[in-house]
């Protein structure tokens, strides 16, 4: 058996065989087509969409006590309320002396007691 | 004077030109192009169709392989980088793994849907005849490896230069080569088999 000889034959009859597949390549089917289309026009469509970033914590409280103008006036007058508290105008009583009177005989003797019985609790 | 000394380097010019179409094509979808969509899908949803068809065999699975992979390069346009590869080159890659996996999760020697003869002017014999090696084609290309029907169906039927063949496979070129000339043999050793009922000794 010439070997050779079948080699050459095997080859052609393959190179026929793929001619023939080349010249008979499937077309795509037109739904395939649609199928196509539709998704590159959803990705495009996604891809267009403006981007929202996510919303902060902080960012959503500050939404909710009416944004940052409502936030610098309860900042000034939070500041303007420490102020007082530590510096009040003469006109003003001192809020510390309301709070924690200096005079301790003087509330003491409001409340009809003695110095002993001070001397006795201490 | 035309140069007839470099012919494989014209060839691959003439395709470098084309690929630069794809990439603007490509960088117009992410634009927000519609049109360019239909022009990519044109051209490269055939090849795409092509190469899934022969290397599954089964026309549902290759339109699902070929939708798959065109859906991965709309999802990518916006990352691609015009002139890093050839967008064919990657597209060819994406459908062969993705073939790959249908290959992998269903059971061998499904042959259910080979493409239709297309030529009206034969006869029914002749078409008939036809039919039957095309479809002798197809069964010998799935009993090859992966590797080599891969390597012979883009070398032989996509007619895809070996270079280009070896940057899809992620292979050398001589390893192209080499896959190709096994997968030729094995094949012509297949069809050996069945020759007499295909018709070849007619003259």
């Amino acid at each position: 058996m010439n070997w050779g000889m079948t080699m050459a034959e095997d080859d052609m009859e393959l190179d026929q065989l793929f001619a023939q597949a080349r010249r008979n390549r499937p077309e795509m089917p037109d739904d395939l087509v649609v199928r196509i289309l539709t998704d590159a026009e959803m990705v495009r469509l996604d891809r267009m969409r403006p981007v929202i970033p996510p919303r902060s914590v902080w960012a959503r409280i500050l939404d909710g006590i009416g944004g940052w103008q409502s936030m610098s006036g309860l900042a000034a007058a939070s500041a303007a309320g420490v102020w007082i508290g530590f510096a009040a105008p003469d006109f003003l009583p001192d809020p510390a002396t309301i709070i924690y009177p200096q005079d301790t005989s003087f509330v003491v003797a409001d409340l009809g007691l003695d110095a002993t019985f001070l001397e006795d609790a201490e | 004077m035309e140069d007839l000394t470099s012919p494989l380097q014209d060839v691959r010019g003439a395709e470098c030109a084309a690929d630069t179409s794809d990439d603007a094509l490509l960088r117009q979808f992410a634009d927000g192009d519609a049109v360019a969509a239909r022009q990519l899908t044109d051209r490269l949803g055939p090849r795409c169709f092509s190469v899934a068809m022969r290397m599954l065999g089964n026309r549902a699975e290759a339109e699902d392989v070929t939708q798959d992979a065109m859906m991965r390069l709309w999802q990518m346009a916006s990352n691609w980088v015009p002139g890093q590869a050839k967008v064919s080159t990657w597209l060819y890659r994406v459908t062969l793994n993705l073939c790959v996996d249908v290959q992998r999760k269903k059971k061998p020697d499904r042959l259910d849907d080979a493409p239709e003869p297309e030529d009206e002017d034969l006869s029914a014999a002749e078409r008939l005849q036809n039919a039957a090696r095309k479809d002798a084609l197809q069964s010998a290309l799935s009993q090859l490896p992966d590797r080599q029907r891969q390597a012979v169906i883009l070398r032989h039927i996509e007619e895809l230069p070996n270079p280009e063949i070896a940057g899809i496979m992620g292979i050398s070129t001589e390893a192209v080569e080499s896959l190709t000339a096994r997968g030729k043999r094995a094949l012509a050793a297949i069809l050996a088999g069945r020759q007499d009922e295909l018709g070849y000794d007619d003259g």
